[in-house]
C-alpha cells in the first residue's frame, strides 16, 4: 500500500537568532470523512505549516456505491432509480441527462407538454439544490438563520416535486419518453404562488447573506481560481461561470425548451469590490441563477399547453448500437452520460462524467497558501455532492 | 467538423493515422476519431493548444477483445463550441499503458487514477498514480467485463453469504418446506 | 487585488460590519412574530402525505395474477414472488376487474429493507393491485422482520389502513 511520503523540501526553516535551523514539521490534520463541513463523505488530508494549509489531498470512495457496474445489469429503466442517487439533491437534472441519452439512441420524440414540464421541473430543482447550497454555505461560515430560511423554502419545492412524483428526494420521475405524470392548474398555480413569495425571500436573502460584511471578508479574495485553471480543470456550472465565462450549455446548446425562453448567463465580474473568480463570486453566481431561474419557470409556465406527456416507447427497451455522450446543465455544473450499447436490454457501458469529481480535484490546485477556515469555506463555495464524486 | 480535426491531428501529428469511426449501419449515436495508442500524447498536445481548452472526461470501455479509451474534449467558449470523442484501442489486455497527459491538462490526473482504477489502463509519466475509488490494495479492476470480485479483502469476507440476496424472485422458505400439494391445499383454502 | 487598509478604511470596516450585521439581526428579530412554525412535533401531530406519495408497498393478493411483472421489474431484487400452476380441474376465478387468475399465489413477499421504493413493479402491475400506500410509519427491530408476507392475515387484515382511501 502506498502512503503520502511528506515533503520536506516544503518545510520552512526559520533560522533562530544564533543561527541554528528549527526542527519544524509539517502537521497533518485530518478533515472529515465525518465532517460537516465537507458536505459528506470527503476525507481532507491537511499538511499544516501552524495555520496555513501547505497541501490537501482528498481522498474520495468513502461512498462508492458500484454505481457504473451495477448499471451493466439491470435495464433502461430500471438505471433511472440509481441515477438518481449519484446527486441526491438535484435528482431530476441527473434523470434528464440520462433518459436524454437513452430517448436521443432511441430516436423517440418526447411530447410538447413532456418538454415543458421537464423545464419547469428542472429549473424548479436548480432553486431547490441552490437553496441547499446556500443554506450551508452560510452555516459552514458560522450563521445558522439562512439555513433554516432555505430549507423552509427548499421544503415548499419538495412538497410539489412530491405531489407530482411521490418521492421527496428520488423521485424517477423523468421516465424514457417523457414524464410519469401531469401536472395539474392547482399545481402550477401552488407554483406561482411560491415564485411570488420566493421573490422576496431572495430579496432578504441579499441583505441577510450576500451584503453583510462579515461573510464577505470570509469569502472575498479566498480561494480564487484564475479562468485560465478553470478551463483547464474542465470546471463547468458556477463554477467556471464564477471565474468569468459566461458559459452555459442552456444557452449555447439549447436542448428542452430553452431557446424559446429569456434568460441571461450571470456571471462573476468581481460584484462588491471580490476578486473574479474567488468564492464569493461562485456563490453570487449561484443567487444570481436563482433569479433566473424564477424567470425561467414562469415564461414556461405559459408555454404549457395540454396534450400527452408520454411518447411512444416500446415495452421492453432495446438500444442500437453505438455510443452517446449526452450532457446538459445540472445545477452544480454540466453532467454527461457516455452511453455504449451494444443491442441487448441492459446498457453495455455507462459512464457518468460528475460536475463534482471535476470539482473536487480543484480543492488541491486552490488550498495551499490558505488559512484552514478558508479552506472550508473553499470547499462550500464548489458545493460538491459526495454521492455524486463517488457514483 | 469532424474531417477537420482529422486533417488537422494527420498533419502535425505523423503516427497518429486519425480516422473517422460513423456508428454503425444499424446503430445510433455520435460519431468519434480513433487514433493510434503512441501518439496520444502528441495528439491531445496538438488539439488542447488549437481546437479544444479543457479536457471533459476520460471514459474506459471494456470490449473483451481489445480496451477502449476515449477522451472527450471540449472548447468552452459560447463563440466557438465545439465537442468530440477521440478514442484509442489497446489491444493487450494484461498490461495496456498509454502516456500521460497531465502535463497538458490538469483534469487529466483524477481522470487518468480513475480510469486506471476502474479500467486497469496504465499511464506513464503520472506523477501521482494510485487508485481513486477503490482502496489502494483491492485487487482488479471492477469495470472490465472479466471481473471477479476478491473473496477476502484485509481478512474481511467480501459480499458475506448472509448479506447477499440470492433468492431472486423465489422465497426461501418455499425450497424448505417444498411440499407443493400442501402449499397448493393452503392456498386454495384461502381463495387464491 | 486586496486594497491596503488605510486608517478611515479600518474604521469604516468596523462601521459596515456593524451595520449590515444589525440589519440582518433585525430580518431575523422579525421572525420572532409574525411567522408560523414550519415543523411538527412528530408523534403527537402526523403529517398527512400527498395521496400520490410513493410509501410502503401493498399488495392486494386477491387481485394478484402471479404475473411476475413486478419481480422482473424490480431494480434492486427483493419482491420474491412464488406461484403453482391451477390444476386443470378446478374453475379458474377471475380478479375484480375480469383478468383470470391462471396461477395460484403461494408466496408474495417484499423485503422492504431491500426495497428502493422506485415505483417501477406498480406501474408494470396489470391487475393494478399492486400499489404504494401513505403508510410511512412500519419500523422494525430486526432487518429480518422487514420482510412482509402478504399472504399473512395480519397484513390483509391492515389493508382498510394501508390501502389509500
Amino acid at each position: 500500500m502506498q502512503t503520502w511520503d511528506m515533503d520536506l523540501e516544503e518545510l520552512k526553516e526559520p533560522a533562530t537568532e544564533s543561527g541554528e535551523k528549527l526542527k519544524t514539521e509539517l502537521l497533518t490534520v485530518n478533515m472529515g470523512p465525518q465532517h460537516p463541513a465537507t458536505h459528506g463523505v470527503l476525507r481532507v488530508e491537511i499538511k499544516t505549516d501552524s495555520e496555513i494549509v501547505a497541501k490537501a489531498i482528498p481522498h474520495i470512495g468513502y461512498l462508492h456505491r458500484c454505481m457504473e457496474k451495477h448499471a451493466e445489469s439491470i435495464d433502461y429503466r430500471g438505471v433511472i432509480p440509481f441515477v438518481d442517487r449519484l446527486d441526491y439533491l438535484a435528482a431530476m437534472s441527473q434523470e434528464l441527462t440520462y433518459s436524454m441519452a437513452v430517448e436521443k439512441m432511441l430516436g423517440t420524440e418526447v411530447p410538447r407538454r413532456a418538454i415543458v414540464i421537464r423545464t419547469i421541473v428542472s429549473e424548479l430543482q436548480r432553486i431547490a439544490s441552490h437553496l441547499m447550497a446556500f443554506g450551508t454555505y452560510a452555516l459552514d461560515l458560522g450563521a445558522f438563520s439562512p439555513f433554516l430560511y432555505a430549507f423552509d423554502e427548499r421544503e415548499k419545492i419538495l412538497r410539489f416535486f412530491e405531489e407530482i412524483s411521490g418521492a421527496r428526494l428520488l423521485y424517477n420521475y423523468f421516465w424514457i419518453g417523457g414524464v410519469w405524470t401531469d401536472i395539474t392548474d392547482q399545481q402550477v398555480d401552488y407554483i406561482i404562488n411560491f415564485l411570488n413569495g420566493f421573490e422576496k425571500e431572495l430579496v432578504k436573502y441579499d441583505k441577510l447573506v450576500s451584503q453583510n460584511r462579515i461573510f464577505q471578508e470570509r469569502t472575498m479574495h479566498v480561494g480564487t481560481l484564475s479562468l485560465e485553471d478553470a478551463h483547464s480543470f474542465g470546471a463547468t456550472g458556477p463554477v467556471l461561470r464564477g471565474s468569468g465565462q459566461a458559459w452555459d450549455l442552456r444557452k449555447v446548446n439549447p436542448y428542452l425548451c430553452y431557446d424559446e425562453l429569456d434568460f441571461e448567463v450571470p456571471i462573476g465580474e468581481g460584484q462588491r469590490g471580490s476578486t473574479v473568480g474567488d468564492c464569493y463570486n461562485r456563490y453570487y453566481v449561484r443567487m444570481l441563477e436563482m433569479v433566473e431561474s424564477v424567470k425561467l419557470v414562469r415564461q414556461a409556465i405559459k408555454l404549457l399547453e395540454p396534450g400527452p406527456i408520454i411518447g411512444k416507447v416500446s415495452k421492453v427497451i432495446k438500444l442500437p448500437k453505438g455510443e452517446i455522450y449526452m450532457r446538459t446543465e445540472c445545477p452544480r455544473g454540466e453532467l454527461g452520460v457516455h452511453l455504449v450499447s451494444d443491442g441487448d436490454k441492459t446498457p453495455y457501458r455507462v459512464k457518468i462524467k460528475s460536475p463534482c469529481f471535476t470539482h473536487t480535484s480543484i480543492l488541491p490546485h486552490i488550498a495551499p497558501g490558505q488559512m484552514i477556515a478558508d479552506f472550508v469555506a473553499s470547499i462550500g463555495s464548489i458545493d460538491i455532492v459526495l454521492g455524486e464524486v463517488d457514483r | 467538423m469532424h474531417n477537420e480535426i482529422i486533417s488537422l491531428i494527420n498533419s502535425k501529428v505523423s503516427n497518429a493515422n486519425a480516422t473517422l469511426i460513423n456508428p454503425p449501419e444499424d446503430g445510433a449515436g455520435d460519431s468519434s476519431i480513433l487514433i493510434n495508442p503512441e501518439s496520444v500524447f502528441e495528439t491531445m498536445k496538438c488539439l488542447l493548444n488549437s481546437k479544444f481548452n479543457a479536457l471533459q472526461v476520460i471514459s474506459g470501455v471494456d470490449y473483451t477483445e481489445y480496451l477502449e479509451v476515449c477522451y472527450m474534449l471540449a472548447n468552452f467558449d459560447p463563440k466557438d463550441h465545439r465537442e468530440a470523442i477521440i478514442k484509442t484501442r489497446l489491444t493487450d489486455r494484461d498490461n495496456p499503458t498509454l502516456d500521460s497527459i497531465c502535463s497538458l491538462s490538469l483534469a487529466a490526473n483524477w481522470q487518468e487514477r480513475e480510469c486506471y482504477d476502474m479500467i486497469g489502463v496504465k499511464f506513464n509519466n503520472h506523477p501521482d498514480h494510485r487508485r481513486i475509488l477503490c482502496p489502494d490494495d483491492w485487487e482488479g479492476f471492477p469495470l472490465r467485463k472479466d471481473y471477479k470480485v476478491q473473496e477476502v479483502y484485509r481478512g474481511m469476507e467480501v459480499n458475506p453469504e448472509a448479506k447477499m440476496n440470492r433468492d431472486d424472485q423465489l422465497f426461501e422458505n418455499q425450497k424448505q418446506t417444498g411440499n407443493e400439494e400442501e402449499l397448493l391445499r393452503k392456498a386454495l383454502e384461502r381463495g387464491l | 487585488m486586496e486594497e491596503r487598509l488605510t486608517f478611515f478604511g479600518y474604521f469604516r470596516n468596523i462601521y459596515t460590519a456593524v451595520k449590515t450585521s444589525v440589519i440582518g439581526m433585525w430580518i431575523t428579530f422579525r421572525y420572532v412574530w409574525g411567522k408560523k412554525p414550519v415543523t411538527i412535533e412528530y408523534p403527537e401531530v402526523r403529517e398527512v402525505l400527498p395521496e400520490s406519495s410513493r410509501s410502503r408497498l401493498y399488495n392486494d393478493v386477491m387481485n394478484c395474477i402471479s404475473c411476475n411483472m413486478c419481480a422482473i421489474s424490480c431494480p434492486v431484487d427483493c419482491i420474491y414472488i412464488s406461484s403453482i400452476d391451477r390444476p386443470k380441474d378446478l374453475e379458474i376465478p377471475k380478479c375484480d376487474d375480469g383478468t383470470p387468475k391462471r396461477k395460484v399465489l403461494t408466496q408474495y413477499t417484499i423485503d422492504t429493507a431491500l426495497c428502493c421504493y422506485c415505483g417501477l413493479c406498480t406501474t408494470v402491475c396489470p391487475t393494478e393491485c399492486l400499489t404504494h400506500t401513505t403508510d410511512y410509519e412500519y419500523s422494525q427491530y430486526e432487518v429480518e422482520d422487514m420482510k412482509y408476507d402478504y399472504l399473512t392475515d395480519e397484513l390483509i387484515a391492515w389493508r382498510d389502513r394501508l390501502v389509500k382511501a
